[in-house]
């Protein structure tokens, strides 16, 4: 069965990328554009993976985060943090929201598919 | 009123003036403490000093000695403008003008509230300052009679203190006020440059992405043409990218919103992180490529994200200027500090220009580095974060032989250098 992966992110060419990337290496993506729409999706669907943006309007990464480990039957998914800027603060920042990866804009899709793989105990099958 | 003695007293209480003037810029406590001493010397009962507001064109009262509560807000209800008959003499003449006995002058509201506190004669000085009347300094006494020479010209004194005081404290102000524009101005700058890196890389990115995922056949094979365009698409929106990156990292240098996280770091695994990313570079330009690490290195502290980005633009632009032969990377410790040298066998960089290359916007200025691009930033950028170490970058070139790019800097850095 495949890996179901949660993809929290608002703007659509960034969805898109992700989407087209992650189905095409076999694995079932779910979207929500934002934190409160990305905390229902993980509840409903239970995903294996949290690719969550961090500047979302409303709920930001980090709130919905925080309020993901804080929920006994979510907090075992990890969760890879997407940051706009690579600095050091919002590494930080990411880890003690609970994240557990962590990538920073640009992200090349290469990369972020050999992270989710490394992240996913079981590998993909491979094309 | 001269003896030595008064003189002595003249001097000692002058002195204690000009040191209020000089040591405090709150204007109220220097004109109070003016304003007690010529009273005091000038053995008169009463005084007060006056600013003058252009606005309203009016003198308002900003320190006073010897007046009760009841006749300081007795003045202060009437609007002193330069009307007031002695007020207008002394402001048309610019010198002092006094009053040897109230109550032989024509009423007004003001000399009555004077008079009622029981004052009969008073002298006004000016505080003028070259072309315009900053204030007036009054004394005042209960008994009438004139005020005789010498004290006047000891008042004098103690207006040009009154005025150096009003004017260093407008000054202050003024100075902080600027500050205050400028720091509200620079936070504006620095904002709308964040905000719109941010903005310019955002559907950078998306370009980025798709061109990625085309050329991984995501979204089926590309024929061989569209693999070759879809490669420039990707060279030249990175080469975009880093152009933002660039002058992101320049201004908030220059806004002095750069700060180093200091860590410890390895150099030994800094430069093969360089050299593992940049090695793909020299490939396909058929370069030999090689680091040598002194084996040992001690552990460094320091920004090692920011150090990797220095060595990272040295060795890029090793590789973009060499067309045949090698780059090598050297790094090697002593005395407490690292050195790295980044070598190439490129065309060199002429005398003249070997100190201009690490300036902003500046490229040594000849056909062959016209053709390779760039922004001009690299090099300052990583001259200032080597600064920010408290180290040292520099060439040593020989047109037709080759360049040496040199940087060393402490090996534990445990605070950020003063930026100059």
């Amino acid at each position: 069965m495949s890996k179901r992966i949660l993809v929290v992110e608002d703007q659509l060419d960034n969805r898109q990328i992700l989407r087209d990337l992650l189905t095409n290496a076999d694995f079932e993506v779910i979207e929500a554009v934002d934190g409160e729409a990305g905390l229902a999706a993980a509840a409903a669907h239970r995903p294996d993976l949290i690719l969550m943006d961090i500047q979302l309007p409303g709920l930001d990464g980090y709130e919905a985060t925080r309020r993901l480990k804080a929920d006994a039957a979510l907090t075992a998914i990890p969760v890879i943090a997407i940051t706009a800027y690579e600095l050091k603060e919002a590494e930080d920042k990411a880890r003690a929201a609970g994240c557990d990866g962590y990538m920073a804009k640009p992200i090349s899709p290469r990369q972020l598919l050999a992270k989710v793989r490394e992240y996913l105990s079981s590998p993909a099958p491979t094309r | 009123m001269s003896s030595p003695r008064h003189i002595n007293r003249v001097h000692g209480e002058l002195g204690e003036v000009s040191q209020a003037v000089n040591s405090t810029l709150e204007l109220e406590t220097v004109l109070a403490t003016i304003v007690a001493q010529a009273v005091q010397l000038s053995t008169t009962d009463a005084g007060a000093i006056y600013v003058f507001n252009e606005e309203s064109q009016e003198f308002e009262l900003r320190a006073t000695h010897g007046m009760d509560e009841a006749m300081i807000a007795g003045i202060q209800d009437q609007h002193i403008g330069i009307g007031e008959t002695a007020i207008e003499q002394m402001a048309a003449q610019r010198c002092p003008v006094q009053i040897p006995d109230l109550l032989n002058e024509p009423s007004s509201q003001l000399l009555n509230v004077v008079i009622h506190a029981g004052y009969r004669a008073l002298l006004i000085l000016p505080l003028l300052r070259p072309g315009e009347i900053v204030g007036m300094l009054v004394v005042r006494r209960k008994q009438p009679g004139e005020f005789p020479k010498s004290t006047i010209d000891v008042l004098e004194t103690f207006a040009d203190q009154s005025v150096l005081a009003i004017q260093n404290a407008r000054l202050f102000r003024e100075i902080e006020e600027k500050g205050r524009e400028l720091e509200v101005a620079s936070k504006h700058k620095s904002q709308f440059l964040a905000n719109m890196s941010h903005e310019l890389r955002t559907p950078l990115n998306a370009i980025l992405g798709y061109a990625e995922l085309m050329l991984d056949n995501i979204y089926g094979e590309p024929s061989e043409k569209m693999r070759t365009v879809l490669e420039r698409l990707q060279s030249n929106g990175r080469h975009l990218l880093g152009l933002i990156n660039d002058v992101l990292d320049l201004s908030k240098i220059e806004a002095g919103q750069l700060t180093l996280s200091l860590d410890d770091y390895s150099l030994s695994d800094l430069v093969h992180g360089v050299v593992s990313a940049v090695k793909p570079l020299a490939a396909e330009k058929r370069l030999a490529f090689k680091a040598e690490v002194a084996p040992d290195l001690p552990t460094g502290r320091g920004d090692g994200r920011r150090l990797s980005q220095v060595l990272l633009n040295l060795v890029g632009n090793a590789i973009k200027f060499t067309d045949n032969g090698e780059v090598a990377i050297r790094a090697s410790a002593a005395n407490g500090a690292f050195t790295v040298a980044v070598c190439d066998t490129g065309p060199g960089i002429p005398l003249v220009d070997q100190a201009k290359i690490f300036e902003e916007f500046q490229q040594a200025d000849s056909s062959i580095t016209r053709k390779k691009g760039g922004t001009g930033l690299g090099l300052s950028i990583a001259k200032r974060i080597i600064e920010m170490h408290g180290g040292r970058i520099w060439v040593e070139s020989e047109l037709g032989k080759g360049s040496t790019f040199y940087f060393t800097l402490p090996v534990r850095v445990e605070a950020q250098a003063e930026q100059s």
